[in-house]
């Protein structure tokens, strides 16, 4: 595929490459994530996705994009909201899955005499979810309450206090979610899984702050060299994958009834004002909710942890919590006036100007914190980037090394890593990923979000 | 053509490429091919049996909702399924049943967790002797 090259940091795919391309796809990318991106089809499938009926502005993707099911995931898209359609595949199967950044009373000096001890409590109280019980259990009525009001529920029993939701992109609830709108059979996947961290790339990983970029920004967060903190990286579990796959199919139905085309079965959608996509987006924002919960009794699992093995003077404050598979209702400039549109992020992080926006890197490297940039608002409907972004596949991954060289390789650069399963170590290996300086690097340079501080983890728990 | 399948290199997911002698025992190499990645099938005993049914409006629907029958018991129950028996397919859905066992930490070895099967990629076809099928999983 021949690209456009704009400037370093920027390639556009023009409408005219395939028949059917409704506007350009623009790619953030350097030279060299550049040759990483073309060895699968996510171009290929950023051009797909060009092709949305009512998309506004570009598609664009990320410099993490690589090949997804339908969407690229790290791609971005906005439509109409009056005559555009929404699409469950550009969301993504974990439906709200995102970040959430706790600071902490602790420094690295205190915590690392008793590292071993907090890796090992945090492994034992959040659960992985796959092949273990939650700690939480819900009733009917309880999990109906999740889905409408997300972390309030946990707030109200208990688990984390007012400034969590202060701290919490939407402030953890979406509204117009319904819990009808959500089936029965997603709810049975969910109800058991509230609290868990799941499998394949999803994290605890506590870090400290390795280098601070901008003092004034950190020092907002009472971030300061070696601070610990905490990453939390999860989603809506089984019962947002359900919902994905419920509307998938509905909307791949109703497809025929709107007279709607696209070139992967995967990217199936309907009108947003139909019926049909109206329901989606209730399912949605209920899944949402969902993820959001999660996080936080994942947050005050990890409180709890620390103070077992800190003292009950320990707190671990929230700093921001973003989600980065999901479809907004935003209102943006597109060709100089205000439209209201709906923003599909598939692997996308928000990034309003001076939002948190947080990119994990692979485990054992770095973790970004940076802030959005009035540039996102110009160009990418707000968005920038969430992670380093898989180059190998797994089964790859898999090849020539052990969970426990990968486990002794990481302690011998001081990082106590604890995995319920092997693959969660080999599959994910840090090798496996992109270069997260490179893709930081882009969207800095790119002016979407900017440096705030590089975080350095220390003790990594996985499903 | 006896059934077989094998795992496909996939960036950030996984494919299954699953054959048979027709297009049901293509779907039970598939459906062993999906309990092989969530485990280690091997320790599992048919000591269950659950119902399956898929409904779709085509073959790509009914083949998709078969397997993620296979993700509903396994994250609903914790059963992993190690034999199937297709008991009828019809222009409106598969029925069928799996016999497997719960999945228990003392005896058992966790892999990777599926979150759904997906049409991406997917391809249902006819093969010299037999029948092939392709389908992606979401991980």
């Amino acid at each position: 595929m021949h690209l456009e090259k704009i400037d370093d940091y920027r390639w556009l795919i023009p409408k005219s490459y395939k028949a059917g391309m409704r506007t350009d796809a623009m790619i953030y990318a350097n030279e060299r994530l550049l040759e990483a991106i073309r060895q699968d089809q996510s171009l290929e499938q950023a051009a797909n996705v060009a092709m949305l009926p009512g998309i506004v502005g570009r598609a664009l993707a990320m410099p993490d994009i690589h090949q997804g099911y339908g969407f690229p995931i790290g791609g971005v898209a906005a439509v109409d909201e009056h005559d555009g359609v929404v699409s469950p595949g550009g969301v993504g199967f974990d439906i709200n899955c995102g970040v959430r950044l706790l600071s902490s009373t602790l420094t690295l000096k205190e915590v690392r005499p008793k590292l071993r001890e907090l890796v090992h409590q945090l492994f034992r109280d959040i659960p992985s979810g796959t092949g273990q019980s939650s700690r939480v259990t819900l009733s009917d009525a309880d999990l109906n309450r999740v889905l409408e009001t997300g972390p309030r529920w946990a707030i109200e029993h208990g688990m984390g206090s007012e400034a969590d939701l202060d701290h919490t992109e939407e402030r953890g609830c979406i509204p117009g979610a319904d819990p009808y709108a959500v089936s029965e059979r997603a709810k049975q996947r969910g109800r058991a899984q509230l609290g868990t961290l799941g499998s394949g790339n999803h994290f605890l990983e506590v870090q400290y702050v390795e280098e601070i970029f901008d003092q004034k920004t950190a020092a907002q967060h009472n971030l300061d060299k070696d601070r610990i903190v905490v990453l939390i990286h999860t989603g809506s579990r089984g019962l947002g994958h359900q919902v994905c796959t419920d509307y998938v199919s509905q909307l791949d139905q109703a497809m025929r009834k709107y007279d709607l085309h696209v070139p992967d079965r995967q990217l199936a959608c309907a009108p947003i004002r139909s019926p049909e996509g109206q329901r989606y987006l209730q399912a949605m924002a209920a899944a949402a909710n969902f993820a959001w919960t999660n996080r936080q009794c994942i947050a005050d699992a990890a409180r709890g942890a620390f103070q077992r093995i800190f003292g009950e003077g320990v707190n671990l404050p929230a700093i921001y919590d973003v989600a980065h598979n999901i479809a907004k209702r935003e209102v943006h400039m597109v060709d100089g006036k205000q439209k209201r549109v709906v923003v599909h992020r598939k692997g996308a992080t928000r990034a309003f100007p001076n939002q948190a926006v947080f990119i994990p890197g692979s485990m054992g490297t770095a973790s970004y914190f940076l802030t959005g940039q009035e540039g996102a608002m110009r160009e990418t409907f707000g968005s920038a980037c969430h992670g380093a972004g898989r180059v190998m596949s797994r089964s790859a991954a898999k090849k020539g090394v052990t969970a426990k060289e990968i486990q002794k390789e990481l302690e011998s650069r001081g990082i106590i890593v604890e995995s319920l399963t092997r693959e969660g170590l080999t599959e994910e290996k840090p090798e496996a990923y992109k270069d997260i300086e490179s893709v930081v690097d882009v969207v800095h340079n790119a002016g979407l979000a900017a440096r705030v501080a590089r975080l350095r983890p220390i003790g990594v728990i996985k499903g | 053509m006896a059934p077989w399948f094998e795992l496909l290199e996939h960036t950030s997911d996984v494919g299954i490429l699953a054959r048979g002698a027709n297009r049901e025992e293509a779907l039970i190499a598939a459906s062993h091919a999906l309990a092989s990645i969530l485990v280690d099938p091997a320790a599992f005993r048919p000591v269950e049996e659950r119902y399956f049914r898929a409904p779709g409006s085509d073959e790509a629907a009914q083949i998709v909702n078969w397997l993620n029958e296979i993700l509903f018991f396994f994250d609903t129950e914790g059963i992993v399924f190690v034999e199937f028996a297709i008991d009828s397919w019809t222009s409106h859905e598969i029925t069928g049943r799996a016999k497997g066992e719960r999945f228990d930490a003392e005896r058992h070895e966790l892999r990777t967790g599926v979150k759904a099967a997906t049409y991406h990629q997917f391809e249902n076809h006819a093969i010299p002797g037999g029948w092939e099928l392709r389908i992606f999983v979401d991980v």
